[in-house]
């Protein structure tokens, strides 16, 4: 075997191993240099399995579509949620646009909490997370204040009309649980929140 | 080589993750994307060469997962069901692409890659001690597309040949010629790395 | 970075020094093929799009101050262009303005809280996003257009033949020539205004919680209207043939459904507000 042959032959014995390769190797210095360097280039390549964190992005990105799809649940369903909606909606197109934006302001508390221990910040606040607005509007402002403070008026203000329409909206549904423009209404009241939502964190991510 | 993970302690344990994330816990969905979030971004991050391409197929196979966790039943690690699915992920967008990153016999560039070479650059630095991964990591995107996902696969993820042959469509043959090319071209744009650095040092 | 894996992608920066003191410009141009697809994503500033004569993307770029810097990079057919601030940047340092030249059936997606966003007279999608950036889009057609603003004011004119989703929190969406398979606005407070004829057969939804909806439309427009606002008025100029059955019971001054036009396949159009006004409007023949 010449050296032109160990190299071929290093594609179906990688190491060097056959008889023919180590009687090669013995006697020449220059494959075996070579065949070492491969070496090294193949021990170091596991370095590289998980070299790499992804952006906080990438999350926020799982998260929210995971509601919009609706394979997130909340622990309890919440208050507005009508169920013969799912009828003609499906359940997790309504859970989605009022989790979707809890989840959002979740994702805003952990962000500003930025601590280690996230599991157990998770906890914390999915009890947390039971209470509405109040909660993770302030935090919603908390970040844009920030953040992105010369907005922080508009988005107080934008804030302030999407509740409103959230709760005119509802009233409008406790009113008349079948009407179809109720409904739509609402989902397009927590979709407005949601978009709000996504925007503030939009903004301050790096 | 991994560096330690930040949940400690009272985390989730993976089985109940995933019986969690199957009833819709998103504290259960996280839980796992955290576990595994740098393997599949590495992956995708070697196989693409581009941050924002492989943030976006993370994603998407973080979601393809989320979507079918109801069906896994712990017939093999769930590590392995997501490692396979984040690379069925990555070379569909590659063929979207219609780049010619499957068909790995496209990837030979020229023939003077064909015939081995005798002379192995004896005045060339040779590659001694450890290398840097920095190095390795950018000599790795700057393989052809079909050498850097052979490596990527094989030698990387640990991938056998003939899952390499059954994802790729290729003959195992071809895979394992492949994966030699792949590393002799490291060892090229390792060694002319080094050599580079020598050269500028001696200069300086 | 990133390995050039075919000879025609090329990227040139080129800087030439501004007249203001830290001001700078930078050019870059990035060769493409078809359907390319370009993003730039500005956190301060205006970014606007028009199209190249040629399968180039050019980037104009005008940096306020060196507390923000222009990342780039392509990949194959995708373009991303980012700013990115620096320690120190706020709204004024960190300010960039960019035009932008694309092949005309390139897909853009464009992200700025401040604005302004601009694109025109392309054929591919248009993704324009921002939370107090005015939106202009015009002289668009065959694609999908995609906007998200807070309160800035939407402006669309001339889109033929569109997928249209407007999602405007407060600020005011008009629209002229707008048509399409599916028209869809939604807003809390904006007012959204209607100036064309409801055409191609498509679906317009137009809905604002507490802001007004006018449409201005031809006398001759064949759709299928229906109207309703929980608290607030509805009024409309043009004569409908009612509709014998609503899901939704009638209550004059807050609701009216019809159709309008002899033509057999027509248009639905749905407005809707909770307290806003709605009025549906004859455009008047001179116009």
């Amino acid at each position: 075997m010449n050296c032109v042959e160990l190299q071929q032959s290093l594609a179906e014995v990688e190491d060097g191993g056959s008889s023919e390769q180590k009687a090669h190797l013995r006697t020449c210095p220059a494959c075996s240099a070579l065949l070492k360097e491969l070496n090294l280039i193949v021990a170091a390549a596991s370095q590289l399995q998980e070299a790499n964190e992804p952006s906080p992005r990438v999350w926020n990105s799982i998260e929210f579509a995971l509601r919009q799809e609706g394979l997130i649940r909340p622990p309890r369903a919440g208050r507005s949620l009508v169920p013969s909606f799912s009828t003609r909606w499906g359940a997790a197109r309504w859970l989605v646009p009022a989790a979707a934006m809890l989840l959002l302001a979740l994702g805003i508390y952990l962000r500003r909490e930025a601590l280690p221990d996230q599991v157990e910040h998770q906890a914390r606040v999915a009890v947390a997370v039971g209470n509405p607005p109040d909660l993770d509007d302030a935090d919603l402002m908390q970040e844009v204040a920030d953040n992105d403070p010369a907005m922080k008026t508009q988005y107080a203000e934008n804030l302030r009309q999407v509740n409103e329409s959230i709760r005119d909206a509802q009233g409008l549904v406790d009113e008349s649980p079948n009407d179809e423009d109720a409904r739509r209404s609402l989902m397009d009241a927590y979709q407005q929140k949601s978009m709000l939502f996504k925007m503030a964190m939009d903004r301050s991510l790096p | 080589m991994t560096e330690p993970r930040q949940q400690q302690g009272s985390e989730l344990s993976e089985a109940e993750a995933i019986e969690r994330a199957k009833q819709g816990d998103a504290e259960a969905f996280r839980a796992l994307y955290e576990k595994h979030k740098r393997r599949v971004y590495s992956l995708c991050l070697r196989m693409t060469a581009n941050t924002a391409e492989a943030e976006d197929l993370a994603q998407e196979a973080f979601l393809q997962l989320y979507r079918k966790i109801a069906t896994f039943r712990g017939e093999s690690a769930f590590s392995t069901w997501l490692h396979r699915l984040s690379v069925n992920v990555v070379l569909m967008h590659l063929r979207k692409k219609s780049l010619p990153v499957v068909s790995l016999e496209e990837t030979v560039q020229g023939t003077e890659e064909d015939s081995p070479k005798r002379d192995f650059g004896a005045d060339d630095v040779a590659l001694a001690g450890s290398i840097d991964r920095m190095q390795l990591q950018r000599a790795v995107e700057s393989l052809p597309p079909g050498y850097r996902m052979i490596f990527v696969l094989h030698d990387i993820e640990g991938y056998e040949h003939n899952e390499i042959a059954k994802i790729a469509g290729c003959s195992i043959g071809n895979s394992k010629s492949q994966l030699h090319k792949a590393r002799m071209k490291l060892r090229d744009l390792l060694k002319m790395n080094r050599a580079e650095k020598a050269g500028k040092s001696r200069a300086g | 970075m990133v390995s050039k894996r075919t000879a025609k992608l090329v990227a040139i920066g080129v800087i030439v020094a501004g007249t203001l003191v830290a001001e700078s410009k930078k050019e870059y141009h990035f060769a493409v093929g078809p359907k390319a697809g370009v993003s730039v994503m500005n956190p301060y500033g205006s970014i606007s799009v028009r199209p190249s004569l040629n399968n180039t993307v050019v980037v104009n770029v005008v940096l306020h101050s060196d507390k923000v810097e222009v990342d780039n990079n392509q990949n194959g057919n995708r373009v991303d262009i980012q700013s990115h601030l620096l320690a120190g940047a706020d709204a004024d340092s960190g300010r960039v303005d960019y035009e932008v030249l694309v092949p005309a059936d390139a897909s853009i997606t464009l992200h700025s809280s401040t604005g302004s966003l601009r694109a025109e007279k392309l054929h591919g999608d248009v993704s324009l996003e921002g939370a107090g950036a005015d939106v202009d889009i015009r002289d668009i057609s065959d694609a999908h257009v995609h906007v998200k603003t807070m309160n800035g004011a939407v402006n669309l004119d001339n889109i033929q033949n569109g997928h249209v989703e407007v999602d405007s929190l407060s600020g005011e969406v008009t629209m002229r020539g707008v048509n399409g398979p599916l028209v869809q606005v939604v807003s809390t407070s904006g007012k959204i205004n209607y100036i064309g004829d409801f055409g191609n057969s498509g679906e317009y939804r137009l809905t604002s919680h507490s802001g007004d909806i006018e449409a201005t439309i031809p006398e001759w427009t064949s759709a299928d209207v229906s109207a309703r606002s929980v608290r607030g008025e509805v009024h409309d100029d043009i004569p409908l043939q009612p509709k014998n059955h609503t899901w939704f019971p009638i209550d004059k001054g807050r609701a009216f459904a019809g159709t309008m036009g002899r033509v057999a396949v027509s248009s639905t159009v749905v407005l809707r507000t909770f307290s806003g006004k709605i009025h549906l409007r004859k455009r008047s023949e001179n116009k």
